[in-house]
């Protein structure tokens, strides 16, 4: 690029200095319709077209604003005014006229004239590009048409005068120019940019059309005074130059002209559109704010700062109505203190709740006047007052409110600008509150899951293995964790404790009971070997300590794998089902739930049992998880179906009857039905 | 999905029945409590729990029982429970509830037993 520009001012120069050349050389002779003259002619055209290049990349590389745009050509043209002035003060012999033909008398006129019509040239590129883009702003289909049009014809014009002398319009020439001034007029109306002008820059935009306006009227008039040796100057130099010049300084003066105009009329409505704009941006800088900010305290905030700003409020504050409790909590304010607020409202009771029934906007025009908030003292920045709602699903979230320093401060606009803010913080103030909710309802879901991690922990990873017996386990949580529980523990070389438990209730409160019950059956199982007496000092330890509605079934079996001996204690807990050749039965021995009474009546009515196990005997021992489990149709699993199913798969290994309790249940319960934590732990002597 | 309900009805000056209704659960306790609190209120602590129509209890509603019996004892009255399906008197047997509670198979014999305690 910087290559490129280089080469088309270097070569720019070489043709100017070439013209100028030519025209030192030629200063005395009479050279008409010559080859040098036309080629003095092509190179100056040549020269004005590389120009025109060279200012176009230079303005695209510095886009400017509108009224910049319109500011510099006020400048160019005054620049150009100043330097035709100031060039035309300069005493020299200028040119002499033969035949329509001009000949310089010195050659610092031929210097002086080239250099004016160097910035002659500048000053038209610029001004044309200028214009070009003020024409384009909002661009219509018949926009680039039209213009590209007006380029043609004052080209023609300027061209159509190419090979004739100096001072000679030619019939072509008259004609292009009068279209080429017919399509000034009619690209002239292209003033689209003036509508959106804020007011303040309507006003700089006034004057600067005007000044370029009558800069415009001064070339025009100066370039058409033929004493002196300036307008010569041109005219000698390059005819087409001096037309382009013209026909260009024609559109400036309409253009301007009619911008000067137009913006003139347009400056009255410019508040009212300006305000429109405002609406317009702030409704839209809320909207990104919904996207953005997700604090509810930055959220309100900002909402009140932009509607102080947008309706020029004298005060605003808003109220967002917590959603646990009927309190209103004031949230923010801007320009008013919380004891003026405090003043307000308690001496405006009944605003508030029209506006909470009616879920509609109420205007107070003259806050001493109106009935309703005459009891207010007075405050200049109160004089008149809207409130409104903020909704969510016909919920109320919020109240605004905005105060003016005058009476009858609040137009239209002012309303529907409110409304619209209204509908907009109330979405952002909902949107705020569900991502929080929904942040801690995953925080929650991380924890339980972490718990049940935690509570898959507290059963037994590994259950030991015995020559002379199998043992299997297993426990299922309704929810994420439960309080079911299953433990064995080796007791001495021979003997394992094997205690399964349930804790009432479900959830996380029945998960704390049950880890209460871990910790007591691992400490206590090594101390006291005799269930009864184990059960006893279990009881004794949770009793008291747990809440009153809260009790725990332990069921607590001590088997000797040698000899095959089983004693066992029930503490309210589900039956043992034992199935051997002689007895297929459930075992039911006395005894109460853990933490529901007293050592005394507790250890008054616990039993011990025991029995002897002989090779494919089979224990299971579960929680109510099992037989309160319940079909779609509202029917219990029950002892029966537990029954049959240990029954029916006898011969199979321990595991394998574990397995096929599990999937009975699953297919009896299926999708629909209903089941609690659900333990099962199955043992079979196989010695 | 489940329903519960209690009403509360008296049966002699100084006997009220609380008549349980459908599913006491976890989530349905509270009801029971909420009536169980307000007799208290009143201070009538001679209370038969009528279970005829009760369906199903759960441990939580086990619990609410034993939530309530130490006062209702310490003011000398008594929670007596009557008519009990065999189903839910397998589940208050398990826990070793008669060994607790007075279950009776009708209001009348409850309120004998009531007599009985002056």
């Amino acid at each position: 690029m910087k290559l490129r520009k280089l080469l088309l001012i270097l070569s720019m120069a070489v043709l100017f200095v070439v013209v100028f050349l030519i025209n030192a050389a030629t200063k005395n002779i009479e050279f008409d319709g010559s080859l040098i003259f036309t080629i003095r002619n092509l190179c100056a055209l040549g020269s004005f077209i590389i120009l025109y290049f060279t200012i176009q990349i230079y303005k695209s590389e510095r886009r400017k604003g509108i009224i910049r745009q319109i500011g510099y050509v006020a400048v160019w043209t005054g620049l150009f005014l100043g330097a035709y002035l100031l060039t035309s003060f300069i005493p020299l012999k200028g040119f002499e006229s033969r035949n329509f033909k001009l000949y310089p008398r010195d050659y610092i006129t031929i210097f002086l004239s080239s250099l004016l019509s160097i910035v002659a040239a500048v000053f038209a590129v610029f001004v044309t590009l200028y214009l070009k883009d003020l024409v384009h702003y909002k661009r219509k289909k018949t926009t680039k048409r039209n213009f590209l049009f007006l380029m043609a014809f004052i080209l023609a014009a300027s061209c159509s005068s190419l090979s004739a002398p100096q001072g000679e319009n030619s019939v072509l020439e008259r004609f292009f120019t009068i279209l080429a001034v017919l399509l000034i007029i009619a690209n002239s109306f292209r003033l689209a940019w003036i509508a959106y002008l804020p007011r303040r820059e309507k006003f700089y935009a006034l004057l600067y059309s005007f000044l370029s306006f009558l800069g415009f009227l001064a070339i025009l008039i100066i370039l058409s005074v033929e004493t002196g040796w300036t307008q010569k100057g041109l005219l000698y130099y390059s005819y087409p130059l001096y037309t382009f010049v013209r026909l260009i300084s024609i559109f400036g003066a309409v253009y301007f002209g009619m911008a000067g105009i137009s913006t003139l009329f347009h400056l009255p409505t410019a508040a009212a559109f300006d305000r429109k704009q405002t609406e317009i941006s702030s409704l839209h800088n809320l909207g990104k704010l919904i996207n953005q900010v997700f604090d509810l305290k930055e959220l309100v905030d900002t909402a009140t700062t932009l509607t102080f700003e947008d309706i020029e409020a004298a005060s605003v504050w808003l109220e967002v109505v917590a959603v646990d409790d009927e309190r209103n909590r004031l949230v923010s304010s801007k320009n008013i203190s919380e004891e003026e607020i405090e003043t307000i409202v308690s001496h405006s009771s009944s605003i508030r709740s029209v506006v909470l029934q009616s879920k509609k906007f109420l205007l107070i025009d003259s806050v001493p006047e109106d009935k309703r908030t005459t009891y207010i003292p007075k405050m200049k920045k109160v004089s008149s007052l809207i409130v409104v709602p903020l909704l969510s699903h016909e919920k109320l979230i919020g109240i605004l409110y905005a105060s003016k320093d005058i009476e009858y401060g609040f137009e239209q606009d002012d309303v529907e600008i409110l409304s619209g803010f209204a509908d907009q913080v109330s979405i952002a103030i909902e949107n705020a509150r569900l991502i929080k909710k929904s942040i801690e309802k995953e925080r929650l879901q991380r924890e339980l899951m972490l718990a049940q991690e935690m509570q898959k922990r507290l059963l037994p990873q590994n259950l030991p293995h015995f020559k002379t017996v199998e043992m299997k386990g297993v426990s299922s949580p309704a929810l994420e964790v439960g309080g079911d529980y299953y433990d064995v523990v080796m007791l001495d070389k021979h003997r394992v404790g094997i205690a399964v438990g349930d804790v009432s209730g479900k959830g996380v409160g029945a998960a704390f009971y049950m880890a209460e019950v871990k910790g007591i059956f691992q400490s206590l199982s090594k101390i006291y070997s005799s269930p009864k007496e184990f059960l006893i000092k279990a009881n004794e330890a949770l009793y008291g300590s747990i809440d009153k509605r809260s009790f725990i079934s332990l069921f607590y079996a001590v088997l000797d794998t040698v000899s095959g001996t089983l004693t066992f204690s029930r503490g309210g807990h589900c039956p043992m089902l034992f199935i051997s050749k002689e007895r297929q039965e459930y075992i039911k021995p006395l005894g109460l739930g853990l933490g529901l009474v007293g050592t005394e009546k507790f250890s008054s009515t616990i039993k011990e049992e025991k029995i002897s196990m002989q090779s494919g005997d089979i224990c299971v021992f579960y929680t109510d998880g099992v037989t309160e489990s319940r079909s779609s149709e509202g029917e219990e699993f029950g002892y029966e179906r537990l029954f049959d199913v240990v029954l029916n798969n006898k011969r199979k290994s321990a595991d394998e009857i574990k397995e096929e309790i599990i999937q009975t249940v699953w297919n009896f319960t299926d999708e629909k039905g209903y089941h609690d934590d659900l333990t099962i732990f199955v043992i079979k002597w196989i010695a | 999905m489940s329903d519960f309900k209690v009403t509360i009805r008296d049966h002699s000056e100084n006997i009220q029945v609380l008549d349980l209704k459908g599913y006491l659960d976890a989530h349905t306790a509270p009801v029971l409590e909420d009536a169980f609190g307000k007799l208290l209120n009143e201070k009538k602590y001679r209370i038969i729990v009528n279970c005829k129509e009760l369906t199903y209890i759960s441990s939580a509603g086990l619990g609410v029982f034993m939530a309530y019996i130490e006062d209702v004892r310490a003011n000398k009255g008594d929670i007596k429970l009557s008519d009990m399906t065999p189903k839910v008197f397998n589940i208050f047997d398990l826990l070793g509830f008669p060994m607790l509670y007075d279950i009776v198979s009708s209001e009348k014999d409850a309120a004998t037993k009531f007599a009985e305690m002056k």
